[in-house]
């Protein structure tokens, strides 16, 4: 039987391996496994990027919310067992595509389709060209800018993250302020 | 009277075998007999029932079975004697009694479980009352052990009498001092015979206790008008004289009673006394079963030989219906016949293989194997590929009949197939531990490979489906014919090896669906070699 891609209703294109019913059973097979849950990975990886989404929950497979385009295929009536999921999650953690956050615990990861150190430079670079060099940004600037940016709702721990790394570089620094935090950046000292 | 002398009265309503004593049997019982006391009938014993047991002599009144029904111990009997009977009177037994009844006097013995001293073995009631005179077990007798009746102030070391318990006893103990021995000097139970730790004889007490009842010297006054004689004449009214009489003549000669008494008052070894008594006792019922196994088995050996027999006897008959009835067709006598032999099991081409026959264990296996080997490609194997092991082994003993293979020897024989065997038939375990035998077609490799090809070309299929439908062969269509569960078994191997891979549709549909494992699809495995197709990153 040919398995087609599918696109989405938000435009994002659905591999064909996503209209299998397999691909939603947790094999026993381990070598089979390895790859339903690398190809899973992809996917959710490739998603939360199309859609700019930072956490996932094991609930998120039972319940409605962003992710249904992806853990349920009504087409073919097959859904993504919550178990089967938090196995997917696992695996990302331990390839570092994502971490546990809140830690400790195991049912909410926050993925890293970005690396964080991507995400630092990425976040370096739109200081620079938004011309905030040298000031005090508070994070809720950053965070939430009144022109979009790729930065537009990032989790704070994922800021924090990316801050830390420019920090190490000497590009950023980070400012106690009244009411939050603050950061600054500056040029690399050349 | 005698009659009232000789016998204890007992309530007639218990069942007769609730009355027995442990050790008592009972031989032999009569009805409509009536019971003569002395010359003359007895009144309240005129329609009764007697019966005859190893110890006593009951008769269970007819009427009023509660107050007229007696019985009386055969020690007291001294001789007997038979008439037979003329036209009007009827047969009769007559049994002479003697012997000292007031000296017996069964209560203090018998009511309760008692104690023996020397080996602390609780002893039930119910024996009989020579038997209950000594321990059962280590046969110490029982007044040399404690009387219940004495309380806690006597124990064997005491020297005061007995006070009350043994009236009755014709010559009691002189004294329950222990008895040292002449070379050791320990102190030994006054009932022993030899030292217990020397084994040197004990010189013996002056009055030794004397539990033969009967006879005895003391002659009883006579208070009745017989001659000397005290008598009792059983009138058998409806027959069955002869049969009780012997029943009689028996117990007197077994002399049950006395059995018991003569073991103690042996001069010789302590037969049933003390430590060697037990482990004789020990000794004897170990080789009283071996003997009665031993002859159990002997049957079975006669057994054997004699189905030999019936089966050579069976091949004669066959070989001549097929001699008298080659010409024309088979009358229905004969092929009624022929089919029941086989349907016995009586009739088999070729006799069992049995280890007697082939000297060399080795060349035996073989000789197995090549058996096993037509026994599957005529019946076990003939429609199927695939069979359980547990099925072959059945059917294989099932058609052999006689000698059946342990299932080690089978285990055996196994390995041995492929030589004798086309196709060939080889074992296969799988991961629960099932063992099958299988031809070349069901093998792992050849049974993945169809089964991918078999999905592909259908479509996904749950277990069920697959055991239905699945083809032996692609191009021809055989019928597979393979039990559900061995499917699920040879799928389940194909998934372990990668082959397929499986749609839990219990639990990941988002409509309907059972939980988990409720219904499992197969489908070819997809995820082998897949290209990713989706969103590429940008």
């Amino acid at each position: 039987m040919a398995l087609s891609t599918h696109t989405t209703s938000t435009g994002f294109l659905l591999p064909s391996i996503h209209s299998a019913p397999p691909f939603f059973t947790q094999q026993p097979n381990p070598a089979t496994e390895a790859i339903v849950i690398e190809q899973w990975t992809k996917l959710i990886l490739s998603y939360a990027r199309h859609r700019n989404l930072f956490y996932l929950r094991v609930e998120d497979a039972e319940t409605g919310g962003d992710w249904d385009e992806v853990l349920r295929n009504d087409r073919i009536n097959r859904r993504l067992p919550p178990t089967h999921l938090s196995s997917i999650l696992a695996g990302m953690v331990a390839k570092n595509v994502a971490t546990y956050e809140p830690a400790k615990q195991t049912r909410s990861v926050l993925l890293y389709w970005r690396l964080p150190e991507e995400w630092a430079e990425v976040l370096h670079q739109w200081a620079s060209t938004t011309g905030q060099m040298n000031t005090i940004m508070t994070f809720y600037e950053i965070t939430d800018p009144p022109v979009n940016s790729p930065l537009t709702n990032i989790p704070l721990p994922l800021l924090r993250k990316a801050i830390t790394i420019l920090a190490k570089s000497n590009r950023a620094q980070i400012i106690a302020i009244a009411d939050g935090e603050g950061v600054r950046f500056f040029t690399p000292a050349k | 009277m005698s009659l009232k002398r000789f016998s204890q009265a007992i309530d007639g309503t218990i069942p007769i075998q609730a009355l027995l004593y442990d050790d008592e049997d009972l031989l032999g019982s009569q009805d409509n007999v009536g019971i003569y006391d002395g010359q003359q009938k007895s009144p309240r014993h005129q329609s009764g029932t007697a019966y005859i047991t190893s110890h006593r002599l009951f008769y269970v009144d007819g009427p009023k079975p509660d107050s007229c029904s007696f019985s009386i111990d055969l020690s007291h009997v001294s001789r007997t004697d038979y008439y037979a009977g003329l036209f009007t009177s009827s047969p009769k037994v007559t049994v002479y009694l003697a012997g000292d009844v007031s000296s017996e006097s069964n209560d203090e013995h018998a009511p309760s479980i008692w104690e023996c001293q020397v080996c602390g073995n609780r002893n039930s009631p119910g024996f009989s009352p020579s038997a209950a005179r000594i321990c059962g077990l280590c046969g110490v007798p029982r007044d040399a052990s404690d009387d219940p009746e004495q309380g806690s102030s006597a124990t064997h070391l005491s020297s005061s009498l007995p006070a009350s318990g043994f009236a009755g006893s014709s010559v009691p103990r002189s004294s329950k001092d222990p008895v040292p021995c002449p070379a050791c000097t320990f102190l030994n139970h006054p009932s022993l015979r030899t030292c217990e730790l020397c084994e040197t004889d004990l010189p013996r007490r002056p009055s030794r206790r004397e539990l033969q009842s009967a006879p005895v010297s003391r002659p009883h006054s006579p208070d009745n008008d017989e001659e000397g004689d005290m008598l009792i004449k059983v009138s058998f009214r409806k027959g069955g004289d002869k049969a009780i009489y012997g029943a009689l003549k028996t117990s007197l000669n077994g002399k049950v009673w006395e059995s018991k008494a003569a073991i103690v008052d042996r001069g010789g070894g302590n037969r049933s006394v003390g430590i060697s008594g037990i482990l004789r006792t020990v000794e004897n019922s170990v080789q009283e079963r071996e003997t009665s196994m031993h002859d159990a088995l002997q049957d079975l050996e006669a057994l054997m030989v004699k189905a030999k027999d019936m089966v050579h006897l069976a091949a004669e008959l066959n070989d001549k219906l097929t001699a008298a009835s080659s010409t024309n067709d088979e009358p229905e006598e004969a092929t009624f016949i022929r089919s029941s032999l086989t349907q016995l099991g009586l009739h088999i081409d070729n006799a069992p293989v049995t280890q007697d026959m082939t000297k060399d264990e080795r060349r035996w296996h073989e000789e197995l194997a090549r058996e096993l080997a037509k026994v599957l490609q005529a019946g076990l194997m003939r429609d199927k590929g695939i069979v359980a092991l547990d099925e072959v082994w059945g059917g294989w003993n099932r058609a052999r009949g006689v000698a059946l293979i342990p299932p080690a020897t089978f285990l055996q024989v196994i390995p041995l197939l492929p030589q004798y065997t086309t196709p060939q038939v080889s074992t296969r375990k799988f991961a629960s531990g099932l063992t099958v035998l299988h031809t070349p077609p069901y093998s792992a490799s050849a049974f993945s490979a169809r089964l991918a090809g078999f999905l592909v070309m259908q479509g996904s299929r749950t277990t069920l489906e697959i055991a239905l439908e699945m083809e032996l062969d692609m191009e021809e269509s055989n019928e597979a014919g393979m039990s559900v569960s061995l499917c699920k078994e040879m799928v389940e191997d194909c998934e372990r090896e990668g082959g397929v891979c499986r749609d839990d549709v219990g639990q990941c549909s988002i409509v309907g669906g059972g939980g988990v494992g409720a219904e499992v699809r197969w489908w070819p495995n997809l995820f082998v070699g897949y290209v990713w197709d989706g969103e590429e990153d940008g």
